[in-house]
Parts: C-alpha cells; structure tokens; sequence
C-alpha cells in the first residue's frame, strides 16, 4: 500500500510543482513586462501626486525647504482669491463649450465618413491631422493670422459686409478662439465614434426603414441609444481633457493668459503661481482642489451613466 | 503570438537598439570638464553666443559647453524648476531683478574668491561691479551695460514730415506721434502703448522723483501716480498716437511680437542692447533715443548691468566656469564676438577694442550709452519679492484701462491697492 500510494504521489507532485511553477514564472513574465510601466507609475506618477499633497500644505519657494503652515495655503484659495474664482470660471466656461461641441463635431463628420464614400482612409488622416499638430507654436502663429483684426476670418467676414473685432486679442472674445481650437482638434473622438458606428449592424437600419422610420428617427432610435457606450467614453475623456487645457493658452497668450486674464485657464493659474512666482505649496494646493473637482465629476458622470448609456449585453 | 521573430529581425532590432544606446550616451571619456550654459534671449544672441562658445573650445581642448536657451518668460521658470531640483546650469545669464532672490536663496556661487585669479575684473568701475553685488559679496559678472532706450522707425517719421523724436518730453513725443498715425491715414501708429509696460512706467515715475519702490521694498508710489500714467496713455489713445486695445494686445512682450517689428507702429520702449535685436529684424533702419523726458530735473535713466553671468553654487565645474566666462567679459576676441547685444562692455580695454570694429548698429548702441551716461541718476536698489507679479499686474490693468473695462481713475487706485497686496503677502 506504501509504495502503491508513493507511486501516484511522486508522480503527482512534479507534476503540480511543475504547473504551479509555470503559473509563477508566467505571472513573473507578466510582471517583468509591467515593470518599465510600473516604475514610470510610481516614481512619476504617484510619487510626484504625494509629494504635491504634503507641498499644498507647506509654504515652498522651489529654493528653500519647505515649511509647514497647515491648512492656510487652502484657506486663502477659498477666502481671500478672486483670481482662483476667474480663472475657475474660465475653466468651466471652456469645459462646456468645447466639449459638446467638439462632440457634435465628431460624431456628425464620423457619420458622414461611415456612409462608405470612396478615399476613406485618406479623408479620415485628414481630418485626424489638426490633433496631430497639437497645441504647438506652429498653432499660435496660425490662430494669430486667422483670428487677428486683419485676419482671415475678418476678410471672409468682410465679404458679406461685417466688420469682425480683432478675436484673438479682445478679451470678449478670446476664450472662444480656443474653444474654436479645441473644436477643430476632433480627431481622437471621431475615429472612435467612427469605430461604434461600424459596429451598430445594417439590418436594424434595414427593418427599422422597412417599418418606414425616416433617417432622423432612425438617428435617434437607433444610432444614438446603440452609441451611447462610446459617446459616454469620449464625453469623459474629453471633459478630463478640457478641465487639464493648459497648452491652447499658454501657447496662445504666451503665458500670461492674458488679454485682461481672458484666457486664464485654472491650469494655467497654477503654473503661474507656482512656477513664476515661486509659489509652489499654494499651486500644489490648487492642483489638489483641481483633482477633487474632475474626481467628483467623473465619479458623477458615472452614477448617472446607468440611466442613460445602454450597454448592448 | 501570430508572428514569430526570426533571427534577421531579432539581430535588426539589437542593432537598431544598439544604434540608439550609442546615439544617446556620452563617452565618458572624451571630455575632462562639461559645462551647461544657459541663457534668454533672441537668434542673434544665439548666434552670437554660440560662436564664442566655439571659439573657446576650439582653444581649451577638454572643455565642452553646452548651450541651452529660452525666451525670456519660459527662461525663469525653468531655471525655478531645475534649481529646485538641485539641477541648475552651472553658468546662468542672471537678470538684475532676480539675483537677489536666488543669492540671497543660496544658488549662487559668490565669486570673491575668484576675483584677481582666474576671473579678471580689476578695471571694472565701481558702479559696474556694485550691481553685481549682493549684500557686500559678488553673485555677478557684468555682462555689459546698457539703460531705457526708445527704438523708433526713421522712415515714419520723415514720411509724416516731423522731427525725429530725439530727447523730446512727452507732449512733444505724442504729438510727433499722433503726426505720424495721421500721416499713414491711421493704418500706421505714431509710437506702441507703453502703458502696460514697466520700463517707461518706471522712468516716468523717476522723473516726478517717485520710484517703483523705496529701499525697504515698499510700494514708491501712490495712487496720484498711477492715474495720472493712466490717464496720459489715455489722451494718447485718444488722439491716436498710440494704437487701440486690440491691436496693442497682439504684443507679447517680445522683440519678436513688438508692434514695431510687426510694422504696426513706429516706436518701442526697450533697452539699449536690444536695439542690435530689433535691427536685425526690421527692414527699416532704425533710430535709437532716450525715453520721452519730464518737466523737471529728475532723471529717469540710469545705467544698469543688461545682464550678467551667474554661476550656480552646487556646480562641480566651478573653475572651468569661471575661466569661460572671463574670456568672454576680459577676451578680447571672445568679447568681440558678444559685440555689443548683451550691453556696452564695463571693461574700458575691451570696450575700447570692441567698438573699434563694431558694425553701425553695435556704434549706435556705444554712442547712445556715452550721450547718455552723464543724464543719469543713480539705480533703484533691487527689487523686493513680488516685483514680477506687480509687473504682470501692471499690464493687466493697462489693459483692463484700454479696454475700457475700468475707468482711467479706478485702474489707478487698484493698481496701487493690488501692489500693496502683493508686496504683504510675498
């Protein structure tokens, strides 16, 4: 009996060592493949995030160590700071232009270019282009010749009699200019959006036009609800993207956010505050309430998102 | 895995990789001494620069410098960032208004010690090398002088059939200048809006014997002050001297986006070295002059280092630093190749040798600083911390005044109520 139990147990035992092994060394491969990732995740991602934790509470120059003062650094954010209240209203004013209309944007031109129309591929690097490019200098230097007084713009306006103000450099008007720019950068969510139609199947559309829906009810009893996953993903990933906008006005106002602090976004009233005026535990601190905010919202965007997005299993 | 890697493509890739190793590393062995020098400014100081860079490796086999440059508004917080990163460069072209704060802050190596050996400055005058200085000890190395100029377009003025607007006082100034808008049927400005800008705000302020601020670091101003430079640019608006909001706020406060490079307007309130910079890119010629002057006897120039060499107090390379530096203050050839753009040079031999065989721009730039040198007053003492805000502040609220957001009055009293603010809390 002994040696009849041994038999089955010796060979039983490499064997499970042997499939254990494989899972460790597998999940060991997994692992070392994370690793570049992983230490790029800690050392500069959540590493820096803590530190700037610690810094909003502490009065820091950049030059000097820091010095802890509690919470005064967010007590004069909320109290005594009417540019935090700007430039938070900037903001926000961006984040809801831009992002519906950028949106619509992408969505209507992703249903154009799905009807199947011939150089596709070619259209679609077109119109993917404008975010390629960025917010770079490139950028600011066309933004100035399309948006200034004499710009282009104002010369197509002038075709039909209307005098335009100079855009870019009124401060009733130069948000809008990067909205504008925001718009034009479709890119991204419309190859998205353009993949979510591919999947929608014909034959819906196909019994839908039988029973005599017309294409506007087909839109929005079709098209839309079976869409409404990716319309969710980009809604949040362009609305994170909107609330972190920094280049579009750093680049354009070079830095001052100017004219009058028009276009001061908050992030850019961040940079300023730590970066130029040697503030760094008061910008970390506004770094901090900026998290809170897109957290909040995000974490909103999905409790609601179950009453609106119809997932298609 | 639906492809697998063969040999061919795996030996590809190691050399490929191997390629790039190769591309990004440094042989360590090839220099003895790396030096990081950092700067702002235009192309032409670039250039400038860059071959004296070159010239002096070229003669110092085992030193190597490696320039890095920025425009002026990217430049100090990115000096900020690597300083507070214990990563500064070890030779940093230093601004008047921020030594100080960073000697005082300890990242600045003081250069006493250096003084008479490798770094030679022993003919420097005395006000040349007091404005390097920080609480008694030498941050700086005077890159050269220079003081408030106005660089205007010739042409505009001889085409308007006016004088040019050479040490005239200021309601002579703007009526050359609405002369000249009306002679380019309003398409063309007599001179740019200086309002926002804190050169001529400054210099005005002198000349009523005010300042930007005293010698404790309080405001050097009051609001009677700010108003009434509110209110002159304001007629100047009016009168159409000087151009509309919208068209001044396309200026970005570089040599690069100054209403006067972009053919807008006529005059610039700058500094004299950067005439060389100007120059270079407007295709007119142009004329450079003191700032519009007051009534009275105060003056409101004065001589200041343009800029000067700053050596970072962590760098590991300090002598090296310090020979390179010399040789572009104290070389004469390596001076020549600066020229004039970084400012009039403070050592009379090599200032001497430098205008021998400057071009007619550098000759201009040396003839201004003599013609101006006796009708200065002394200079400001540093400024205190927030300066830079109060700066940004100003321009902001020129704005908010040209606009016509806030009435000429108003702008004055917030300018001074904001500045109070920011000098407490800083």
């Amino acid at each position: 009996m002994t040696t009849t139990a041994q038999i089955p147990l010796t060979i039983i035992e490499p064997e499970k060592t042997s499939k254990r092994w494989r899972g460790l060394s597998r999940a060991l491969v997994a692992y070392s493949f994370l690793i570049p990732w992983l230490i790029g995740f800690l050392g500069l991602t959540l590493g820096p995030t803590l530190a700037s934790l610690y810094l909003s509470f502490t009065n820091f120059d950049l030059l000097q160590d820091p010095q802890v003062i509690g919470l005064a650094n967010y007590q004069r954010i909320f109290t005594n700071d009417a540019k935090f209240w700007h430039s938070m209203q900037v903001t926000f004013t961006y984040v809801i232009l831009a992002v519906p209309l950028k949106l619509a944007f992408a969505l209507g031109l992703a249903m154009v270019l799905n009807r199947g129309i011939a150089g596709l591929p070619l259209y679609r690097a077109l119109f993917y282009l404008p975010s390629l490019l960025g917010a770079s200098v490139a950028i600011a230097v066309l933004w100035r010749q399309l948006f200034a007084k004499d710009g282009l713009v104002n010369v197509v306006l002038g075709f039909f009699g209307f005098a335009g103000p100079s855009w870019i450099s009124d401060p009733s008007y130069s948000l809008y200019t990067l909205v504008l720019l925001s718009v034009w950068q479709f890119g991204s969510p419309m190859i998205i959006f353009l993949a979510g139609l591919r999947q929608i199947p014909p034959d819906v559309y196909e019994a839908a036009s039988i029973d005599g829906a017309n294409k506007v009810q087909q839109f929005i009893k079709i098209t839309l609800p079976l869409l409404t996953p990716v319309v969710f993903f980009n809604f949040i990933v362009q609305t994170i993207d909107a609330f972190k906008a920094f280049t579009p006005a750093f680049i354009i106002s070079e830095g001052t956010g100017g004219p009058i602090d028009s276009t001061l976004f908050y992030t850019l009233y961040l940079y300023q505050e730590g970066f130029a005026y040697f503030r760094m535990g008061y910008a970390s601190a506004l770094a901090w309430i900026l998290l809170i905010i897109i957290a909040c919202f995000t974490a909103f965007s999905f409790l609601t998102s179950r009453y609106w997005v119809h997932y298609n299993d | 895995m639906t492809h697998d890697f063969d040999r061919r493509t795996l030996l590809k890739a190691a050399l490929g990789s191997a390629g790039l190793a190769a591309f990004g590393s440094v042989p360590a062995f090839a220099q003895d001494s790396r030096i990081r020098l950092y700067w702002w400014g235009s192309k032409e100081r670039s250039d400038r620069t860059l071959k004296a860079v070159s010239l002096y490796q070229d003669r110092n086999a085992g030193v190597k410098i490696d320039g890095e440059t920025l425009a002026w508004g990217d430049y100090w917080p990115r000096l900020a960032t690597q300083a507070a990163g214990r990563n500064a460069p070890d030779l940093i072209q230093m601004d008047y208004r921020y030594v100080a704060e960073y000697a005082r802050r300890g990242a600045l190596l003081p250069l006493d010690e250096f003084v008479g050996k490798s770094l030679d400055i022993s003919d420097f005058d005395k006000a040349s090398l007091d404005s390097c200085k920080v609480d008694g000890k030498l941050y700086g190395i005077n890159l050269g002088n220079n003081s408030n100029a106005m660089i205007y377009n010739k042409a505009a003025f001889q085409k308007a059939g006016v004088a040019e607007p050479i040490d005239v006082t200021w309601d002579k100034f703007f009526e050359l200048a609405a002369a000249v808008t009306k002679a380019h049927n309003g398409e063309y400005y007599g001179t740019s809006d200086g309002s926002g800008e804190e050169s001529p705000y400054e210099n005005w302020l002198r000349q009523r014997g005010k300042a930007l601020f005293t010698e404790d670091g309080k405001l050097g101003l009051d609001e009677k002050d700010a108003t009434d430079w509110f209110a002159m640019w304001a007629k100047a608006r009016e009168t159409k001297a000087c151009p509309p909001a919208d068209l001044q706020a396309l200026d970005k406060n570089n040599i690069e986006t100054n209403l006067l490079t972009q053919g807008r307007a006529a005059c610039a309130f700058n500094h004299s070295n950067q005439y060389v910079g100007y120059q270079v890119l407007n295709k007119n010629p142009l004329g450079i002059t003191m700032y519009p002057q007051g009534a009275g006897p105060s003056p409101g120039h004065y001589l200041k280092p343009s800029m000067m060499w700053s050596i970072y107090a962590r760098t590991k390379v300090a002598e090296p630093v310090v020979k390179f530096a010399n040789f572009t203050v104290k070389d004469v050839e390596g001076a020549k190749l600066l020229g004039v753009e970084r400012g009039v040079p403070a050592s009379p031999k090599i200032r001497e040798a430098v205008s021998a065989d400057l071009d007619a721009m550098g000759k201009l730039v040396v003839d201004f600083i003599s013609h101006v040198t006796p009708k200065v007053g002394p200079i400001p003492p540093a400024p205190p911390k927030g300066a830079g805000e109060i700066q940004t502040m100003l321009r902001r609220i020129a704005e908010q005044v040209s606009f016509g957001r806030v009435s000429v009055a108003d702008g004055g009293k917030q300018y001074v109520s904001e500045a109070q603010a920011i000098l407490s809390r800083a």
